[in-house]
């Protein structure tokens, strides 16, 4: 579905991606882990356009998208939520769904969708006419995962979801990216909660200083004394 | 005799050409980052056109259109053509800000002087709907009524098209937060070029509402863009409706001080935005 070959990618002088690639087939959870700094974000960004690499380039659904704007790679199918979430604080949840509806075609269905999206997150739909300022942040984080489905994507690309949250939140957020494959929707997610991330992705690809330093299935890197160590601490 | 009503009408009349302008120079700052130094100019355009167009048998209320369409126009193309530029090659926001606001300065001295050749420096004026209104037992020019009946319209429009439609989202969206509205789907180049030229088309309108009323000439603009300036932060930056209610406010506030001396309205203006940046950096409305 989404290929992405030999990634460079700077930021004024500095390197962010060193020759990064990486494939995502249809319907699967593939999860991105590494330390901060790693470049994961950076990849990200890459991907849905915010960041256009130095050479390099991604291919999505056999198109060539490493060159394009943000608006056309969202209305290709591939949505970003991004780190923090990042709703807008001075629009009330609805309107921060609506925006999410944003492209052409999502826009017409937006009705359905919203109800579709209320139904995965009904504390939205209790907090509808609500400031996204005046939530928690598990509710901002739900109010982003929210607005990134408006756009019925194909792909998802989640930063963080759970980032900052509490327990409780966490177990919630990962029950609804896992659902998520019910509803043919493919995600690439980044995640610092590495336990919970191995339990509900297919593949993992491990980052760190910019490049892509292991891959595999989870059962292989759960085996690995390296991912064991680093990011489990076993 | 001079009633309290009196003022508070002439406070509304003023306050209604301040909101629209405020309202203006706020997409164009809020949104599109550009604090608009030559913003007044537009006002300038809009109300030396309507001047010629009236010589020429026009009625200003068909100006309020023609104006409106060209400073938007005006405004789009500026922005497409100097301030994308300028975004593009700013390292970030804040060198963006500091930039376009220079690079508007130098366009207050272009467009003033382009407007100079035209019509050279002479304060011109028309009589349009100078009849006195009798209003709550004060007297009124109507068309200082139109001119509020417009400004209250077109502010309420706006305000309609910003909270209701798919495009007005998209607007309030690219003020809060641009990179995240992009990955929505909005064309953030395109919105902000929009904002820009909105925010000149409401400078049009003002300047066409104005010249029914006031006498104008190429050096009217620079005081405008000052007012609206203290307006925008009165309300809150990036606030329309901060602008709107702001404009109100400041007019009234002109008005109460030019019942005791006419001579000291300005004044008041800058010791208000003084105080305000002491007191109260983000506005009425600010957060």
């Amino acid at each position: 579905m989404l290929e992405a070959r030999n990634l460079v990618s700077m930021y004024g002088k500095a390197q962010a991606l060193w020759d990064v690639s990486l494939t995502i087939d249809e319907a699967e959870i593939v999860a991105l882990i590494g330390s901060n700094g790693a470049g994961k974000t950076t990849l990200l960004n890459t991907i849905s356009g915010l960041h256009h690499p130095a050479s390099g380039t991604v291919e999505y659904l056999g198109q060539g998208i490493e060159s394009l704007d943000p608006y056309v790679i969202v209305e290709a199918g591939i949505s970003h939520v991004p780190e923090g979430g990042r709703v807008f604080p001075d629009m009330s949840v609805r309107e921060n769904l609506e925006m999410g509806a944003y492209p052409k075609r999502a826009w017409k269905a937006r009705e359905q969708t919203l109800q579709q999206v209320y139904g995965i997150f009904p504390r939205l739909k209790e907090r509808e006419k609500q400031l996204a300022r005046t939530l928690s942040g598990g509710e901002r984080q739900m109010l982003a995962m929210g607005r990134g489905l408006m756009s019925r994507p194909r792909l998802c690309l989640l930063d963080e979801p759970s980032y900052g949250l509490a327990p409780i939140m966490v177990t919630e957020i990962f029950r609804i990216i896992e659902r998520l494959r019910t509803q043919e929707i493919t995600v690439l997610l980044i995640e610092q909660n590495v336990r919970h991330t191995l339990e509900i992705a297919d593949r993992v690809y491990v980052m760190e200083n910019g490049r892509i330093c292991m891959e595999g299935e989870c059962d292989e890197l759960l085996q690995s004394d390296f991912v064991r160590q680093a990011y489990l601490g076993l | 005799m001079v009633t309290f009503l009196d003022i508070v009408i002439a406070g509304l009349l003023l306050g209604g050409l301040y909101a629209l302008i405020a309202m203006g120079l706020s997409l164009q700052y809020g949104v599109a980052r550009v604090l608009n130094i030559s913003h007044g100019e537009f006002i300038m355009i809009g109300a030396l056109t309507t001047w010629t167009l009236f010589q020429m048998g026009v009625s200003p209320l068909v100006s309020l259109v023609i104006c409106g369409l060209l400073t938007f126009g005006l405004g789009f193309i500026i922005y497409r053509t100097i301030f994308r530029r300028l975004l593009k090659s700013s390292p970030s926001i804040a060198a963006f800000e500091g930039s376009s606001m220079l690079a508007s300065f130098g366009l207050m001295f272009i467009i003033q002087n382009i407007v100079l050749i035209i019509w050279g420096p002479e304060i011109r004026g028309y009589s349009y709907l100078a009849i006195p209104v009798d209003l709550a037992g004060a007297l009124f020019g109507a068309n200082r009524i139109v001119t509020l009946g417009f400004a209250i319209g077109i502010g309420l429009a706006f305000y309609v098209f910003l909270s209701h439609t798919r495009m007005g989202k998209a607007i309030r969206a690219a003020a809060q937060d641009q990179a995240t509205a992009g990955l929505m789907g909005v064309n953030i180049n395109h919105v902000l070029a929009l904002c820009f030229g909105f925010g000149a088309a409401l400078a049009g309108i003002a300047g066409v509402l104005i010249s029914m009323s006031y006498p104008v000439h190429a050096f009217m603009g620079f005081e405008y863009t000052i007012i609206a300036i203290i307006v925008v932060v009165l309300g809150g930056m990036g606030s329309i409706p901060g602008s709107f209610i702001g404009g109100f406010l400041l007019g009234l506030i002109g008005s109460i001080v030019t019942y005791f001396e006419p001579g000291l309205a300005l004044a008041a203006y800058y010791a208000i935005f003084v105080i305000l940046l002491w007191v109260r950096p983000t506005g009425i409305m600010g957060k």
